[in-house]
């Protein structure tokens, strides 16, 4: 309600800063509280804020399984990377020739149809089976996760580029293929970029499923091992960077879609 | 023209028969009758058929496909329900009330960035290998999308309808969220509760594959260690399908509880 | 003008079209034939959704007659072509090029050398008056200097035949008169065979050496009105706007043709 009562404004605004600060910080105290003050949780369970912390600057400097910290974030890195590369490479020019030439969308639709609605995860097994607990298998289901959102979008931006864009270039000359690569993909790549982001959202969570069930590097193994060896704090520290991962990861993609779409407003 | 249309229709349908009988045709030969591929690594397609029915009747790790699939949808649409009763409404109360925002928000875009399956090993941690720990995780990958999509419906409420409603009379605040935000934002929410869904039925297999004694996921980690992929790939495709299924339900729902709304091509 | 005879640039004969809406088809265009000189400016004036559209489409090339045929130069019109260029009324320039790389498009299919095409395309934004936008993006610009380019990219491209779709249709009443003195100079300075189509009867009378009264749907050539020759004067196209819509013979004329598409819109109910 206050919403629209814009008389409120400024009072409202400072109001908001404070009680979220307080918010925040009355949650890193509540946390503090119950673990080191009062010890109601055992740290077997919830580790203090300042265990965590530790254990991170710890882990940077002694390995946990075979790698230090940072040779973990490497190896998730890398999985991402490649999964990433493998499948915006398969996903973007398939989703592309479906979208213009109808012959290979009737002959390729169905296959992705009974393929799509398998959730990336239940592949897993599979690729265990494939490919072992290697890079393979983790780069496999991060492709398959990745792949997806992407080739819909990108079906969808070439199948529903505004006709009259086409109309102009064939007035003006220009030949069906020309007119793909010119005029129909140019139009497409806003949707095609926010495919890419939902995909690569869903290709961060293929590598968190894939490195908790089967891996012995990365920050999946890591959440992992701190639930099997009873140390929380691993788990946590585990969970913080991939979060912060999945937000870099976020921000690039707006980026690159900011530079690549500078001739739209806004 | 008619005669046009028709004939493309069927063209199409003729060249997706074309594709999947190919498909499986080739699977079918390199399975069964050239024998390149180890059926330990890809089954023939029949074995998958037959294993479907066989697993109708007896117990496969403890259930039958349809015990397994009951245990997995018991414990999906627990965790998805108690989201949604819990999520829709505080997401609503963040977008109205800009206090309760400023104080859950913060709190929120913490956690958000951390993959509901990254809690997983936590979750067993504090909650034991039982379905509590499956619940509660599911319950936090469905909970996220209603929060942020009841909180955006609500916020992208149209000022100049509420400026109608205040001018037709409409004086309570309780009466402009019911009648004219909420309303407005339904759309939006539903589309949060149905990523909440696929979201949820993700994480349901991850949890399965990593810990549990039932349920899909399970029977697909146990057919692993059993190198019998026939069953995988099964518990692969029912996964698919009643995903697609449980999707398509909700799109009905949609259209029956906004009618208002216009429809989208995919 | 002089008397004459004039190559029969565009012929249409006996066209008929069909047209589709969700599952729904109806006709169009019923049986209209028309032959368009080379070198005149031809307008076609009716009522809304009275097929005017569809029916230059067919010129076009983009749309195919369900009866009768469409000819340039003798020859059958098959699809759509650079020398039949089309300016639409909701502009569809590319947004993703500036104003130089959408006025060059064409240039590029004609196999003409980047030099060649540079010097083109300066001499448009010229004629256009917009230089300095030439690296400005279309969202960058208002509605008239969006047109503008619209009109350049066509022209630049030298078709033989113009086609006009409502071109000035979303532009605001002064941008507009602007636009219509713009067009009349180009088309003294470089002549060109041009169909338009309007629902203004003002710019018809401005623009055209004849105008097409179209009926409403089904869409039939009502009454076919020369402008030039017999009604008005010749050199109309080198007045200003203002000055011709305020003579004599303007307003008789304009009278006796909206009294025509007036009786269209009333007998067959479009308000």
């Amino acid at each position: 309600m206050d919403r629209f009562l814009e008389s409120l404004g400024e009072k409202i605004y400072q109001e908001k800063f404070v009680l979220s600060i307080s918010s925040v910080l009355g949650f890193l105290f509540l946390w503090y509280l119950i673990t080191d003050l009062f010890g109601f949780m055992p740290a077997i369970v919830l580790p203090s804020p300042e265990k965590v912390f530790f254990t991170i600057y710890e882990k940077i400097l002694v390995p946990v399984g075979e790698e230090k910290l940072f040779g973990h974030i490497g190896v998730s890195l890398v999985r991402i990377l490649v999964g990433v590369g493998i499948a915006l490479g398969l996903a973007i020019p398939l989703g592309v020739l479906m979208g213009w030439y109808e012959d290979l969308d009737s002959l390729a639709s169905p296959i992705m149809e009974v393929l799509r609605p398998i959730p990336p995860i239940a592949w897993i097994p599979l690729a265990i089976l494939w490919f072992g607990i290697g890079l393979g298998s983790k780069v496999f289901i991060i492709a398959i996760g990745v792949f997806f959102p992407t080739l819909i979008n990108t079906y969808i931006g070439v199948k529903f580029v505004d006709p009259l864009l086409i109309k102009a270039a064939q007035t003006l000359g220009a030949k069906d293929k020309d007119i793909l690569w010119e005029v129909v993909v140019p139009a497409s790549v806003p949707l095609i970029v926010a495919g890419v982001r939902i995909g690569v959202g869903l290709g961060m969570m293929c590598l968190v499923a894939a490195e908790l069930v089967a891996a012995s590097t990365g920050l999946g193994y890591l959440i992992m091992l701190g639930g099997d060896d009873l140390k929380p704090e691993l788990s946590i520290t585990g969970m913080i960077l991939i979060g912060i991962l999945g937000l870099i990861a976020d921000r690039v993609i707006l980026g690159i879609e900011r530079r690549v779409i500078y001739w739209k407003k806004e | 023209m008619a005669q046009k249309k028709n004939s493309l229709v069927s063209r199409r349908v003729i060249l997706a028969a074309v594709s999947v009988t190919a498909v499986i045709g080739v699977w079918f030969f390199l399975t069964s009758v050239v024998r390149m591929i180890p059926p330990a690594f890809l089954p023939p397609p029949q074995n998958i058929v037959t294993d479907f029915f066989r697993l109708l009747g007896s117990p496969y790790v403890g259930h039958t496909l349809v015990g397994h699939t009951l245990v997995s949808l018991q414990i999906v649409l627990g965790g998805f329900f108690s989201a949604l009763i819990i999520g829709i409404p505080l997401g609503i109360l963040m977008g109205w009330f800009k206090r309760i925002e400023a104080i859950v928000d913060p709190l929120f875009q913490l956690l958000r960035p951390i993959p509901p399956l990254a809690w997983i090993p936590l979750s067993l941690l504090w909650f034991g290998i039982g379905i509590q720990s499956k619940i509660f995780v599911i319950w936090l990958s469905a909970f996220v999308p209603c929060v942020i999509n009841s909180y955006t419906g609500i916020r992208l409420t149209e000022p100049l309808l509420v400026k109608a409603a205040l001018g037709l009379g409409v004086k309570r605040q309780r009466d402009l969220l019911r009648e004219v935000a909420i309303p407005s934002a339904l759309p939006i929410i539903l589309g949060g509760v149905r990523i909440g869904l696929g979201s949820a039925w993700m994480t349901l297999v991850a949890a399965e594959l990593l810990a549990s004694d039932a349920g899909l996921g399970y029977m697909m980690q146990m057919a692993r260690r059993a190198l019998e992929p026939s069953v995988i790939i099964l518990g692969m495709l029912v996964i698919g399908i009643l995903g697609a299924l449980m999707a398509r339900g909700l799109r009905a729902l949609e259209k029956r509880v906004c009618p208002w709304v216009k429809e989208e091509e995919h | 003008m002089n008397e004459e005879h004039k190559l029969d640039k565009l012929t249409a004969q006996n066209v008929s079209v069909m047209f589709e809406k969700d599952d729904t088809s109806f006709l169009a265009v019923d049986d209209v034939s028309l032959t368009i000189q080379e070198g005149e400016f031809v307008v076609i004036v009716g009522p809304s959704g009275c097929g005017k559209t569809t029916f230059m489409n067919t010129f076009a090339g983009l749309v195919r007659p369900a009866k009768g045929k469409v000819y340039m130069d003798g020859e059958e019109i098959h699809g759509p072509s650079a020398e039949r260029g089309v300016v639409f009324q909701q502009f569809a320039l590319f947004p993703w090029k500036t104003v130089s790389e959408n006025i060059e498009f064409g240039l590029k299919y004609r196999g003409i050398p980047k030099e060649q095409r540079d010097e083109i395309v300066k001499k448009y934004v010229q004629l256009i008056k917009l230089e300095g936008f030439e690296k400005s993006y279309p969202h960058e610009l208002s509605g008239g200097m969006t047109q503008r380019v619209a009109i350049a990219r066509v022209y630049a491209n030298r078709p033989q035949v113009l086609l006009m779709d409502e071109p000035f249709g979303a532009l605001d009443a002064q941008t507009r008169t602007i636009m219509q003195e713009d067009l009349s100079e180009m088309f003294l300075t470089e002549k060109r065979t041009v169909l338009f189509i309007t629902h203004s009867v003002d710019e018809a009378i401005y623009l055209g050496d004849r105008v097409v009264i179209m009926t409403a749907r089904p869409g039939k050539i009502k009454k076919i009105i020369p402008i030039t020759r017999d009604n008005l004067i010749p050199d109309r196209r080198q007045m200003r706007y203002d000055d011709v819509v305020n003579l004599k013979e303007f307003l008789e004329l304009k009278g006796d043709l909206w009294g025509l598409i007036k009786a269209e819109i009333l007998e067959k109910h479009i308000l």
